[in-house]
């Protein structure tokens, strides 16, 4: 039968696969080299599909290896190579002693220990006026330690000095180099905090590798900050057995704790917060990834399990006529192995290629978190470009192994008796139940076909049910990702209108730090006062950064952010992941990120600083935190004020009635905030989350091309099918059924099996995307609250349900339409 | 009866590709209620001819009239439409659908035409048991012999009344009883008034069963004779066919 051909990029797939070809083993005699050229050449469209099927899956496998591996290795290989503490504790020297910090040494699980160090946590910083480009500027919270060598290079956690030297005198400091202006360097930091504002001179950078510290003395200079006031705690540094995940660290530290008396661990920071802050958002990607690679490899072998093995079952005279001819078996099963290897090797060539260059970008977002020596190494490994690769032909050329070697030992006899593919034995039921249906002849037709072959029928089941996985994998995803940006658009981001210091406007944001005297601030009384009398005032809440600081917060990376807040928030749909809002004087939430970083719970107390005061909190709640800060705790103004600590509020979110004109509004706002030195703000609505709009860019990328194979798969079995039923099209043609009846009993032979695939595929693709979407949000050390996380509602899954048929017909399509422009003579001649 | 001509070609030729035309400028006609042998060898554009009067293929050039439809100027539909409407076919290799029931096979054409479920089979069911097959109404095809076969074709075929029946080959892949049965039952077809074309390359298959016989060599008419003293008598109406020349 001579079925019109798919339109298709032809001269550029050809050019590919005879470069692909020429490439075959030397082995290959000239006449196996033109038999297997020739099957590619006359399977065209199948061997697309072959080549696409493994470009998707090697692009997602690289991307996902690529990026597991790029992000990963420069914080492991520092890790490694500086012999990283697992997780350093520091102990209230109120209530242990240096020897006892010491004996914690022999706390169960413990391998390796160092320590006791002095250390002062989190001590307000501002750049010296030696600077004078930046003096007086916020330099915020610096956790200081001193070792007998800071320079080591044996033992744990050793110190890496990227500029300068290492302090040698008490007024001397090594910093980290994210932790002071480069342009500062040789000049001083205050600690501004502390009575008497005792500077350093900054003249090293350096860093620990997991942050056990973030300024570094010696003796002599640790001396002068507790002599000004500062509070000095012991840390020791600890090496465990069992050390791979949160849980086993949080054994480690209770193991510790317990080793000294109650109370006395003050803090702990884990390995494990530091390789997240380094990996950053990157890792996020990993997880849904490794989903659509596994979609994408099961995806490839179905489909060249289908077109090998349709290959063989439509070319048994071919196959007799070759061996007749005297190829062997091995020669036979090499050919048809061939025809599947040359289409697979183009696609992941392209894949290697493509998921290179598509890393570069969502690598860039990585290397500025991993640092200049992060971004160095912040390519994909050249190993995966091989591993993945070479992986996937392996698994290619066993999947195509298997039908060819059937090829191979066929009888050359029987091949060339058969001579065709053998018909439809089965089926007959099915067609005597379908023609009872109410339905058109050609519909219950079309109907019964799927069951006269039902291995076949399995295949398109398959490559729909892998379809319909990836489309309600990737809708929910996408839902998800856009609750995460709804969401990262509530509390302090909503509001009709913002009021703000007036001296703030057109100032950068975070120009000062919360502790530089010339951050303005609202009088929060007045203004709040102020706006409730103005006409077409909804609601309104202040708040602000207090700058003060949380004890026992990771010292490196992010700093944790202490917001206060007067008035009611509650209709800025902030959200509660569990506990409650503060209610009282001394209560506190603490945002999700950092309650997961530090071990916080609900009940647990903590303490805040704020120009050396400390005040203790009690967290009643664990707020799903999208806003300003990573790390944020929040508490009431009323509670700083009730303890002599001084509430900031920088900011009204004001809402407005909604029959209001918002420039009207600010008219009359205008003339009552004017003389409380505030101003008018609209709401510009800040800009989304660049790395969720690039997760959803890719998401719908790699869906499509999912589909389309999918689709694809279906096409390339229907067109099978149809050319093997050639024969049957052209008795129903020339008894008189029309081309329309033709396109309604190819479409409804693959209808029935693409509701079944649609039915257990959306189930399935629900499992995937929940099995995704929650290590997404722990990659990036979030718990996704239910309303990010519940993506599928009744009006979602409906229609996704219904893509197993549509995705079904759309790949039936194109065979239909072949089909019925058949040639009726010539299909009758067909057999 | 009516005095126009149940098939008309009209200077009909057919070329595939370069090279000779497998049909040269044919022109002939056929009465309503005639019976037609095409004979001649193999590639001589016996079959060509039979598709172009079934609306399977179309002329390159020439027109070919059927039953009043010019069926060269029809596309797809209209020639899927045209054979439902005014044509039967039968097959050398019956060409039966392996998979259907006898009687399944025999709906078929109506139900593809839109008749009711029940009607069709009332009728499918009729035209079984005047070709003496009932008893095998759901069986499948492949427990049947030849002639079992080639007379559910003809059943088949005449499902929708055709005006024409056209028979390719129809006892060339049968043993000689067989290919007597169904002889036999194209003579009483066509005395019933059923206008049939004969396409086969055995003479005294013509002989025997046409009153006139067309002779191809090359794709063109080389001799169109009446066989005197054979063929059938004259039309009545039968469960079988419609009476030659009633308008549909």
């Amino acid at each position: 039968m001579t079925l019109r051909k798919p339109p298709m990029p032809r001269r550029l797939f050809e050019v590919g696969v005879h470069a692909v070809a020429r490439l075959l083993p030397a082995a290959s005699p000239s006449a196996l080299g033109k038999v297997v050229r020739s099957g590619v050449g006359r399977r065209r469209l199948q061997s697309l599909v072959m080549a696409l099927t493994t470009f998707a899956t090697v692009t997602t496998a690289m991307l996902s290896l690529g990026l597991l591996t790029a992000v990963q290795a420069p914080f492991e290989h520092a890790f490694g190579a500086r012999n990283g503490a697992h997780l350093a504790i520091q102990f209230s020297s109120s209530k242990v002693t240096a020897a006892q910090a010491a004996a914690t040494a022999h706390a169960a699980g413990v391998t390796e220990a160092a320590g006791p160090y002095p250390i002062a946590a989190a001590l307000d910083t501002t750049i010296g006026t030696d600077c004078a480009e930046r003096a007086g500027s916020d330099n915020g919270p610096i956790t200081v330690s001193t070792r007998p060598d800071l320079g080591s290079t044996s033992g744990m956690d050793q110190l890496a000095l990227t500029r300068g030297h290492w302090p040698t005198g008490p007024g001397e400091i090594a910093l980290p180099s994210q932790d002071f202006a480069a342009d500062c360097f040789g000049d001083s930091v205050v600690f501004s905090s502390l009575p008497g504002k005792p500077s350093f001179k900054v003249v090293g950078f350096a860093d620990s590798v997991t942050n056990s510290a973030t300024g570094f003395l010696t003796a002599d200079g640790f001396a002068r900050l507790t002599a000004a006031g500062a509070k000095s705690d012991e840390q020791m540094l600890y090496r465990f057995a069992k050390a791979g995940t949160n849980a086993d660290i949080a054994t480690d530290k209770q193991a510790v704790a317990a080793a000294v008396p109650a109370g006395a661990v003050e803090s702990g920071q884990s390995y494990l917060i530091a390789e997240q802050q380094a990996t950053g958002n990157a890792k996020a990607y990993v997880p849904f990834l490794i989903g659509f690679g596994i979609l994408g490899l099961f995806m490839s072998v179905l489909i060249i399990s289908i077109v090998v093995s349709g290959a063989v079952a439509s070319g048994i005279r071919r196959i007799g006529i070759l061996k007749s001819l005297g190829f062997t078996p091995a020669q036979v099963a090499r050919a048809y192995t061939a025809q599947a290897m040359i289409p697979a090797t183009l696609g992941l060539v392209l894949g290697t290629v493509f998921g290179n260059l598509l890393a570069v970008p969502i690598l860039g977002g990585a290397t500025q978190q991993l640092g200049a020596a992060g971004a160095a190494s912040a390519t994909i490994p050249l190993w995966v470009s091989a591993v993945v690769p070479l992986g996937t032909l392996l698994i290619v050329g066993v999947t195509a192994l298997i039908p060819a070697l059937r090829a191979g030992r066929m009888p050359t006899v029987r091949a060339l008796v058969v001579g065709r593919a053998p018909k439809a034995g089965g089926g007959q039921r099915a067609q005597r139940l379908a023609s009872r249906l109410p339905l058109p002849r050609a519909m219950s037709l079309g109907l019964a076909q799927p069951f006269a072959r039902p291995a076949r029928t399995v295949l398109v089941g398959a490559a729909v049910l892998f379809g319909v996985v990836s489309v309600t994998f990737a809708v929910g995803l996408e839902t998800g990702f856009n609750r995460y940006l709804d969401a990262s658009t509530s509390g302090f981001n909503v509001a009709s209108e913002f009021v703000e210091p007036t001296a703030d406007v057109g100032v950068p944001w975070g120009r000062y730090g919360p502790n530089d005297p010339r951050d303005p601030h609202l009088d929060a009384d007045k203004v709040a006062a102020a706006l409730a009398e103005i006409e077409g005032t909804k609601a309104a809440f202040g708040w602000g950064d207090s700058g003060a600081t949380m004890v026992g917060a990771p010292p490196g990376g992010e700093t944790p952010e202490v917001f206060t807040t007067t008035g009611d928030f509650s209709w800025t749909g902030m959200e509660l992941l569990s506990g409650r809002w503060y209610s009282a004087p001394g209560e506190a939430v603490v945002g999700d990120k950092l309650a997961s970083a530090v071990g916080i719970h609900v009940g647990d107390d903590l303490t805040v600083v704020q120009q050396n005061k400390q005040l203790p909190l009690k967290v009643v709640g664990i707020n799903f935190d999208t806003n300003v800060g990573d790390y944020t705790v929040m508490t009431d103004a009323a509670t700083f004020t009730a303890a002599g600590l001084t509430p900031h509020i920088d900011q009204f979110n004001v809402e407005l009635a909604s029959n209001v004109n918002g420039a009207e509004w600010s008219t009359s706002a205008a003339a009552a905030l004017t003389p409380l030195n505030a101003s008018v703000q609209p709401n510009s609505d800040g800009g989304k989350n660049i790395v969720v709009l690039t997760m959803g860019a890719l998401v719908a990328t790699l869906t499509l091309m999912m589909m389309a194979v999918a689709a694809l798969g279906v096409l390339s079995t229907v067109v099978q099918d149809t050319r093997e039923r050639a024969h049957d099209l052209g008795i129903f043609k020339a008894l008189g059924m029309t081309p329309k009846q033709t396109i309604a009993m190819v479409l409804t032979s693959v209808s029935l099996t693409g509701l079944v695939a649609g039915l257990i595929g959306v189930p399935l693709g629900v499992a995937v995307e929940k099995a995704t979407l929650t290590p997404m949000g722990n990659a990036i050390g979030r718990h996704l609250p239910p309303s990010v996380t519940h993506t599928y509602t009744a009006g979602l899954l409906i229609p996704l349900l219904a893509g197993g048929i549509v995705i079904a017909l759309l790949g039936a399509l194109l065979p239909a339409g072949w089909a019925a422009r058949t040639r009726t003579a010539t299909a009758l001649r067909t057999e | 009866m009516t005095n126009a001509p149940m098939i008309a070609l009209q200077d009909a030729t057919k070329k595939y590709d370069e090279g000779p035309p497998a049909l040269a400028g044919v022109t002939l006609s056929v009465a309503a209620g005639e019976c037609v042998a095409i004979l001649g060898h193999s590639g001589s554009g016996k079959s060509t001819l039979l598709n172009l009067i079934a609306g399977l293929d179309k002329p390159s050039s020439g027109t070919v009239t059927v039953d009043g439809t010019r069926v060269d100027q029809l596309g797809e539909a209209g020639s899927a439409k045209y054979r439902r409407a005014s044509i039967g076919l039968v097959f050398q290799f019956f060409n039966l659908l392996d998979d259907l029931t006898v009687l399944d096979n025999v709906m078929v054409p109506a139900q593809l035409a839109g008749m009711g479920k029940a009607e069709a089979k009332r009728r499918a069911v009729e035209l079984l048991g005047s070709l003496d097959i009932d008893r095998h109404a759901k069986a499948y095809p492949q427990r049947l012999s030849g002639g079992q076969r080639q007379r559910v074709a003809v059943a088949r075929a005449l499902m929708n009344r055709p005006a024409l029946l056209l028979a390719d080959e129809p006892t060339g892949a049968l043993d000689s009883s067989s290919a007597e049965d169904v002889r036999r039952l194209l003579l009483d077809l066509n005395a019933e008034g059923q206008t049939i074309l004969l396409v086969t390359h055995d003479i005294q298959l013509a002989a025997d069963t046409a009153r006139r016989t067309i002779e191809l060599v090359d794709g063109a008419v080389e001799r169109d004779v009446v066989n005197h003293g054979s063929g059938a008598g004259p039309a009545a109406r039968t469960p079988l066919t419609r009476p030659a020349g009633e308008a549909r």
